[in-house]
């Protein structure tokens, strides 16, 4: 449950897990050995950050849940991969990847029943909308966007997982005619996706995120994928509740810090990597540094 | 203000006088992290120590587990009473941390959730064997774990700022004692005169109902001096590292209850433990520093002397010192300038472990990582210049790690521990004991279970070092003369692989001849009595044998099947085992046991441990030949064994008497030197004497020291006189002995070049051991 949006309040989402203060910084994670630092991280999310993120994809590998609020995403990125498609199931969208030499089908279904298992904040399977993209093709993966998520919200059982719809666009009027389609429903918030590759393009990135607040009013409004520090404190002036990213980690696989542009790290160890992503975080949610860290730099 | 501390966000050095508040400070972080729902690890030095607190605190915390980890736990059957991830606090010593870093990636369910390392007795950096262990250890935690404060407690620091720094935190110290310290000096002319001064200074104290703690130089001493006291009717009783747990708690329990007056211990007691002493005795200013005698550091005697007059539980507190009235520097004591903590990483050995533990945990891989490690090591906060290049090289030359291609073009030549690198992390030894193992049993294809004993024991990681007195040298010559060895059998080898000499091979030998002693008869006790060591010393033993004869079966397994790896199935390498890595298997089996060779190999059979191993050869069955021709109801006969059981028995005696024997060795007797007999003067003390320095005081006065006592030798009616209890015997002391030899006397100059000269080839010559410099 939202509580109301007035613009000195503490904004708050209450969640199975625990209450959600905004603005909130969530990193993303991946469970599956794929990216062991990850692994290494997880355990000290609970000190840096008050919910993690975590796509369809690698929640399905979790063996142990994070002990904090957990986002599941539906993992509708993997249209952007080479082979994806776009498949039709009954008036909904179907996305078919190909992983390694078998198509995997997702379907609205398996990421809700999946979300529902574990999820505290759930965002419906929408499908990304790359810069450039025919008119035709990008109407009708928002088509689809929203079509999903209105079944979701028909389908859920669950009713004290949040549950978020997507939100696809190309523009600022595309944005606020698929939040207006989607505002009509009870959604508990709303995600902007697809605004990473249009991130260097500020005006445009505002003039969406303006658009479809306009149209959500107070409900909790959620920023997929920009992370950048400077970023996020401009996205949360304009009244942006989250955002999401992985980017403390792939600056600290750099041997960089966000706090010390001048920084680079030679080389850096495991233990090292810890250090710097820890750092990273620290800095993008405005978490203390700890000491030993502070020092690093 | 010492409780806001805790709240700086920073770490915290704290030295606080004994008895001051440091356990209470480090038990408020522990509350304060328990009730935040994390962790909390303290670094005990001792497992008497680490068990008597979690005792304490599994009442004081009970909604939160305390688990306690220390090397009595974890093996043998002893399961942890609470494992690592249920505990909330973990009571550890500093060698079970060690082995949770090196081993991260298993502890990683527990070890980001630590919230405070509190250290107790941090100045054990400063302690040459540990040392560098516990800097490497709180290093590497502190790099697993950045959120990790350490709490560094100590009531002897010279250098507390220094520490702090190093840890990015912060000092404090007071001097305050709620129980005010009283300093007295007691002078004695001569050492025979201490006995009665102590019973004096003791009687004072008892007789206004306080009790004392007597710290002294040696195990022997304590007992002596316990035995004395009693004999004038004061109830003492003695207390040191000889003793297992079990009887040290029950001396301390004795002295906690009153019921015993007076304890006089060795340094076992000068950590931790509390006790109700309203005084604290000094007995020695000396200790022994495993090749001569030197004087006590003023942190050892601080410690020591804190003891007295503990809060809660006495009113008073009185430190005495006894010190020859020629001693001037005992003065210096009372005013505790303490020294500093010095890292332990400037020697090789330490280092090259450490450079092993960060390659094989993963935990830096590339030379500019390692180099970054040791540059925020305590060393380079001391600007303690490392052979950091040296030693990288020897380590790499020697094959205990070995360096490949980074598969990223960017990234620098990664290393990786080799299978020799891994046996000794493995087995938490120092590459140099691993490397003089290797260096063994490369050169030698034949060698003895006495032979490979003493390759053990000379490693610095066998403990504990059984020294050698000058006057069981004798004892000892007869032990050796039962052993065969291909080792010693035609005296000390020119090309001596054991890379040990002097009186520290006179060690290795004592060990591996009591050992020895121990397989043959199987009893603590007669063993111990014998061999002038404590049952508890031999139990200590077996643990670091266990480790080195595993570590050397592995080496052997390396020697013998170079290019296997580790992957290669079990099954696979048994069929491979050679009758070297037979005879270490069964060795090690005999050394666990306290059985011999035949009865020891019983134990290879499923379900048949010491125990049983002892009734079979009660009963007849002495070896795996008399067992494999045993009748089933002979067996079932015997009282707990089933007919099913005794069938399984027989026929793995029967399998593996068919497995090739191992071949026999005809290793030679080892022969020792005979006393030299022909000498005008006692060769023992003109020996000893060589050990001692002289110092004249006057024309006619030198005193003497690097014995047990610092002596005055003196000029009375144109004759040399001692103060020493031998002169007083009516013999020429090593004292006089020494003054002689300083002052070129020629019939001591004659004798000992015909000392000199007594070296026959072929014969194993202790006293030139005892002797060697």
């Amino acid at each position: 449950m939202i509580v109301p949006f007035l613009s000195n309040s503490v904004r708050s989402l209450k969640t199975p897990s625990g209450t959600l203060h905004f603005p909130a910084y969530v990193p993303v994670t991946t469970f599956g050995g794929k990216y062991p630092l990850d692994a290494l991280i997880q355990p000290y999310l609970p000190r840096l950050s008050q919910a993690v993120m975590v796509s369809y994809y690698y929640a399905k590998q979790m063996k142990q849940r994070p002990p904090l609020p957990l986002m599941v995403d539906s993992g509708g990125f993997a249209m952007l991969f080479e082979g994806s498609k776009l498949l039709d199931r009954d008036g909904l969208g179907v996305l078919q990847v190909q992983r390694e030499e078998n198509p995997e089908i997702l379907h609205p279904s398996d990421i809700l029943d999946f979300q529902e298992k574990c999820a505290d904040i759930a965002f419906t399977l929408d499908f990304p909308i790359p810069p450039g993209l025919e008119l035709s093709e990008s109407e009708r993966r928002q088509r689809y966007t929203i079509s999903n998520a209105i079944w979701a919200l028909q389908n859920r059982r669950r009713k004290e997982m949040n549950l978020y719809a997507c939100i696809q666009s190309w523009d600022a009027q595309s944005a606020a005619f698929c939040a207006r389609e989607l505002a009509r429903h009870p959604f508990d918030g709303f995600a902007i996706g697809g605004l990473v590759p249009r991130a260097r393009d500020w005006e445009l990135v505002s003039s969406i995120v303006k658009a479809v607040r306009q149209e959500i009013g107070d409900r909790p409004l959620h920023v997929f994928g920009l992370g950048k520090p400077s970023t996020t404190t401009k996205l949360f002036e304009m009244s942006v509740d989250s955002v999401d990213s992985s980017s403390y980690v792939k600056l600290a696989a750099d041997g960089r810090l966000w706090e010390n542009p001048d920084f680079k790290l030679e080389d850096p160890s495991t233990p090292e990597l810890l250090r710097l992503a820890i750092s990273n975080l620290a800095t993008a949610s405005r978490t203390r540094l700890p000491l030993p860290l502070a020092v690093m730099q | 203000m010492d409780h806001a501390l805790l709240d700086t966000g920073f770490s915290c050095i704290l030295q606080l006088p004994t008895g001051s508040g440091k356990t209470w400070l480090a038990k408020e972080a522990i509350r304060k992290s328990l009730r935040a729902g994390n962790r909390v690890v303290y670094l005990s030095p001792l497992r008497a120590l680490a068990d008597e607190l979690s005792l304490k605190w599994h009442l004081e915390f009970e909604e939160f587990p305390v688990g306690v980890f220390t090397g009595d736990y974890g093996k043998n059957g002893r399961k942890f009473p609470v494992t690592y991830e249920d505990s909330r606090v973990l009571i550890m010593t500093p060698e079970r941390l060690d082995s949770c870093t090196r081993n991260w990636r298993t502890h990683w369910n527990w070890i980001p959730e630590v919230d405070w390392l509190i250290v107790d007795e941090i100045h054990l950096l400063g302690d040459g064997n540990r040392g560098a262990r516990l800097e490497g250890t709180i290093s590497r935690f502190r790099r697993l774990n950045p959120f990790c404060r350490v709490l560094g407690l100590s009531a002897t620091l010279g250098n507390r700022d220094e520490l702090a720094a190093w840890l990015d935190g912060v000092a404090y110290s007071h001097e305050w004692r709620s129980i005010p310290l009283q300093w007295r000096t007691v002078h004695f002319k001569k050492a025979d005169e201490k006995p009665a001064l102590l019973a004096t200074e003791l009687r004072r104290v008892l007789n206004a109902g306080g009790q004392s703690l007597v710290f002294v130089q040696s195990r022997r001493r304590a007992e002596h001096l316990a035995t004395y006291l009693r004999t004038l009717g004061i109830n003492a009783s003695h207390h040191h590292a000889g003793l297992d747990h079990t009887q040290r708690r029950t001396v301390e329990d004795s002295f906690r209850t009153h019921q015993t007056s007076v304890l006089v211990a060795t340094g076992t007691l000068e950590m931790g433990l509390n006790l109700p002493a309203r005084q604290v005795v000094l007995y020695d200013l000396q200790a022994f520093d495993g090749s001569t005698f030197s004087p006590l550091s003023v942190n050892t005697v601080w410690q020591r002397a804190g003891r007295a007059g503990r809060p809660g539980l006495d009113s008073l507190g009185e430190a005495v010192l006894l010190a020859p009235t020629w001693e001037k520097s005992a003065a210096a004591y009372p005013q505790g300038k303490f020294e500093d903590i010095r890292s332990g990483l400037n020697s090789e050995a330490a280092l090259a472990e450490q450079i092993l533990i960060e390659v094989q945990s993963g935990m830096a891989r590339s030379e500019v990582q390692l180099r970054r490690v040791f540059s925020e090591s305590l060393a380079a906060q001391q600007r303690i210049s490392l052979p950091f290049d040296s030693c990288l090289h020897h380590m790499l030359d020697s094959g205990m790690i070995q360096k490949k291609a980074s598969d990223k073009p960017d990234r620098e030549d990664r290393f990786f521990a080799t299978r020799l690198g891994k046996i000794a992390t493995r087995h938490q030894l120092r590459p140099a004991a691993v490397l003089a193992l290797r260096s063994f049993l490369e050169q030698h294809q034949k060698f003895t279970s006495f032979d490979l004993l003493v390759a053990c024991a000379s490693s610095g990681d066998c403990e504990p070092l059984l020294a050698v007195d000058f006057e069981e040298l004798e004892h000892l010559a007869d032990a050796l003369g039962g052993e065969n060895s291909f080792l010693f059998g035609h005296g000390i080898p020119a090309s001596n692989p054991i890379p040990v000499t002097g009186k520290r091979l006179l060690a290795a030998l004592k060990t591996a001849t009591v050992m020895m002693r121990w397989t043959r008869l199987g009893d603590l006790e007669t063993v111990a009595e014998e061999d002038g060591c404590y049952p508890f010393e031999i139990l200590r033993l077996q643990e670091s044998l266990d480790r080195l004869l595993l570590a050397a079966g592995a080496i052997q397994d390396l020697i013998d099947t170079p290019l296997l790896d580790t992957t290669t199935p079990t099954e696979e390498r048994q069929k491979r085992v050679t009758p070297n890595q037979q005879r270490i298997a069964l060795l090690r089996q005999m050394i666990l046991t306290g059985l011999d060779e035949s009865t020891a190999a019983l134990t290879f059979i499923s379900g048949v441990g010491q125990k049983w191993a002892g009734s079979l050869h009660q009963a007849g069955f002495r070896d795996l030949s008399s067992l494999a021709a045993a009748t089933v109801q002979e067996l079932a006969a015997l009282p707990g064994l089933s007919s099913t059981r005794a069938t399984q028995w027989i026929e793995s005696a029967a399998n593996l008497i068919h497995q090739p024997t191992l071949p026999p060795l005809n290793a030679p007797r080892i022969r020792t030197l005979p006393v030299d007999s022909d000498l005008p003067l006692d060769p023992y003390r003109l020996r000893r004497a060589l050990d001692l320095q002289t110092r004249k005081v006057s024309s006619t006065q030198w005193t003497v020291s690097g014995g047990l006592e610092p002596h005055a030798v003196s000029v009375l009616q144109d004759q040399l006189s001692c103060d020493c209890l031998d002169h007083q015997k009516g013999h020429t002391c090593k004292h006089i002995l020494a003054v002689r030899i300083t002052s070129k006397d020629p019939v001591v100059t004659r004798a000992l070049s015909m000392v000199n000269t007594i070296s026959p080839k072929g014969w194993l010559d202790l006293f030139s051991l005892w002797f060697a410099r």
